[in-house]
């Protein structure tokens, strides 16, 4: 949804002037709030929180944790998948252990809220989100966009064409990570946008320039060292690559309108009903948590108004495709597709 | 104890104690019953059992001495898998527990090989030097245990939090790595280095990077080239365990740098 239609939508409805003050202020600047303008946090809360991000959470949730001396913070920890298929699990068998879940991918995300398991956010909340990161059942918490990180002294710029699937034609040597879980959403999307056979197609050819890496920092690092021209990875492993190695030979490309430029989120459901759920994703939201991650981690803040990672060109100058992100949840024709093209 | 196990210091022990209770994966032989969590009150048991096992295996080789044809090396495997001091070194300390399977594998191929009974008494010393080894390891941690330095088994997994967690929790991983392939269960053993890559050091590279992009790149080829290229050609559990103890240095200077790093961080609100 447009964000000027949505808040037309809210004035008309006098949803406004029923909000506290510090919310309803929030809304009309669609911005990130700071942490003190939160109301405290008092409760027992249980978080499913989904492992990857290298403890970063962790601190999030610590320092929530001590900033809100009574909430009660139990959290479960495992992959995203087996949390989202537990949660799956629970909520069919009647048995309710979560309150949330904080998910590392979308496509995890999408298989919770696909069951129904997830309460609605209110409005005022999902406004402070970026333009296409608004949902209704769930809330992106950071980003992260897919790339093209290039080795500067091989190929320049130019030589990289702006269209995903024209990377197929070209004579490029690639690295790529197909066992790794944001390449295989990656795929999703482009079977998602492009369809099965251009997919497939797209494999195939690839696959004839490919070198195979295990995961896609090994990608961004095998392209530094010049074994491959260009790679496919997460935007993150470039930008901390180049924070070590601030002479590294890699830079980042970025395709236009495709699965090629995808922005995936990290993402929170509530799974219970009142305030406490919501209120703790707002603390996720704030100034503070969204530029930590953006500082520390180097993940994209998907609320209005907070800084980038440096080295990151700006959101507003990417065109990620127009894709509801928990489709991504479907991923098994995708493992299917790269199985039978042999890239798996 | 042996000489070796002395030149152990007490902070190695108290570090790779903790390294074996932070989360328990599936113990391969059986289950894990309280006897690991008071390990003093059976100091005397594991004493008898080592004892037993020295026996059980020296008739086993007694009897390839004599030419009995009836000798089934299996049983070196049924008798080690069938003494409590089995869990007790697998729970304490995992390299000296991949050393005796190392030599009981070590007697076991000697055996169905054909080879001269020197050696298989060879093999057979090698072997009664790590079990002794290991009940001098035990007895440690039982100290360490009655003073509260070692926390008690964990019998379901536990999520290392903290980047430094992690880094340790790979360490412990990476020793049952070659307890795994001493046992010669080689697909486990490479599968545990696929998923300890995926999910524990896929998750602090990120950090790592940013601080020595080449002690990354350096771990990055041992997880996915170097260890299991080891296990794949069947290098054998020394040039197994050589792998790994490189792999745990660089391991270590990471959790370091990692610890640096938190100190510096700074404060989400």
């Amino acid at each position: 949804m447009q964000r000027r239609t949505f808040l037309q939508g809210l004035a008309a409805a006098g949803v406004l002037g029923s909000m506290p003050f510090g919310f309803a202020n929030a809304i009309t600047q669609a911005s990130s709030v700071s942490v003190d303008s939160l109301p405290k946090l008092e409760g027992d809360l249980t978080l499913y929180l989904g492992r990857g991000e290298g403890g970063l959470y962790e601190n999030v949730l610590e320092a929530i944790k001590k900033r809100n001396p009574k909430l009660n913070l139990k959290i479960r920890r495992g992959g995203s998948a087996a949390l989202a298929n537990t949660i799956v699990a629970e909520t069919r068998a009647g048995v309710k252990r979560a309150d949330l879940f904080w998910a590392v991918d979308t496509g995890s995300i999408g298989v919770v809220t696909d069951a129904g398991a997830a309460k609605p956010l209110p409005v005022d909340l999902t406004a402070q989100l970026k333009d296409g990161f608004q949902y209704s059942s769930w809330s992106p918490v950071t980003g992260r966009v897919r790339t093209l990180p290039y080795n500067t002294q091989r190929v320049s710029p130019d030589q990289i064409p702006d269209s995903i699937m024209a990377l197929a034609d070209t004579d490029l040597a690639i690295g790529w990570a197909p066992a790794y879980a944001s390449f295989q959403s990656f795929v999703t999307a482009m079977r998602v946008l492009e369809g099965e056979k251009a997919t497939e197609n797209w494999l195939k050819g690839i696959n004839r320039n490919a070198k195979k890496y295990a995961g896609e920092l090994g990608v961004v690092m095998g392209v530094e060292r010049g074994e491959v021209d260009m790679g496919f990875a997460n935007h993150y492993y470039t930008l901390r690559l180049k924070s070590g190695k601030p002479d590294a030979n890699v830079d980042l490309a970025y395709t236009k309108n495709d699965a090629g430029c995808l922005v995936n989120a990290s993402g929170i459901v509530a799974l219970s009903d009142g305030d406490l759920p919501v209120n703790f994703i707002r603390y996720l939201l704030t100034q503070e948590v969204q530029s930590y991650l953006a500082s520390e981690a180097y993940e994209i803040p998907l609320v209005q108004n907070v800084a980038q990672p440096q080295g990151l060109a700006s959101l507003d100058t990417l065109s990620p495709p127009d894709m509801d992100l928990r489709k991504l949840a479907d991923l098994r024709p995708t493992l299917n597709l790269m199985r039978k093209v042999g890239v798996l | 104890m042996t000489s070796s196990l002395k030149k152990l210091s007490a902070l190695a022990f108290v570090s790779a104690f903790s390294f074996s209770i932070a989360s328990t994966p599936a113990f391969a032989n059986g289950v894990i019953s309280e006897h690991v969590n008071n390990l003093q009150a059976h100091i005397g048991e594991y004493t008898e059992e080592v004892q037993w096992l020295e026996e059980k295996f020296g008739g086993v080789i007694s009897a390839y001495e004599t030419k009995d044809n009836s000798v089934k090396t299996d049983a070196l495997i049924e008798y080690w898998e069938e003494v409590d001091f089995h869990s007790a070194i697998e729970t304490q300390y995992v390299p000296i527990y991949a050393s005796i399977w190392q030599g009981i594998y070590g007697v076991k191929m000697a055996i169905d090989n054909g080879k001269p009974i020197a050696d298989v008494r060879a093999e057979q010393a090698k072997l009664n030097q790590a079990l002794w080894q290991a009940l001098g390891a035990v007895k440690l941690a039982s100290q360490y245990q009655k003073q509260g330095l070692v926390k008690a088994v964990q019998t379901t997994d536990v999520e290392p939090t903290t980047p430094p967690e992690v880094i340790s929790d790979i360490k412990k991983r990476i020793d049952r790595v070659v307890a795994k392939y001493a046992e010669q269960l080689h697909e486990v053993a490479t599968t545990l280095v696929h998923d300890t890559y995926l999910q524990r050091f896929e998750g602090v590279e990120g950090a790592l990077i940013t601080l020595d992009a080449e002690l990354v790149e350096a771990l990055e080829k041992d997880f996915n080239v170097t260890l299991p290229q080891a296990i794949a050609q069947d290098k054998g559990v020394d040039a197994v365990r050589s792998v790994v103890d490189a792999m745990q240095e660089k391991l270590d200077r990471a959790r370091t740098l990692l610890v640096e790093a938190e100190k510096g961080r700074k404060d989400v609100f």
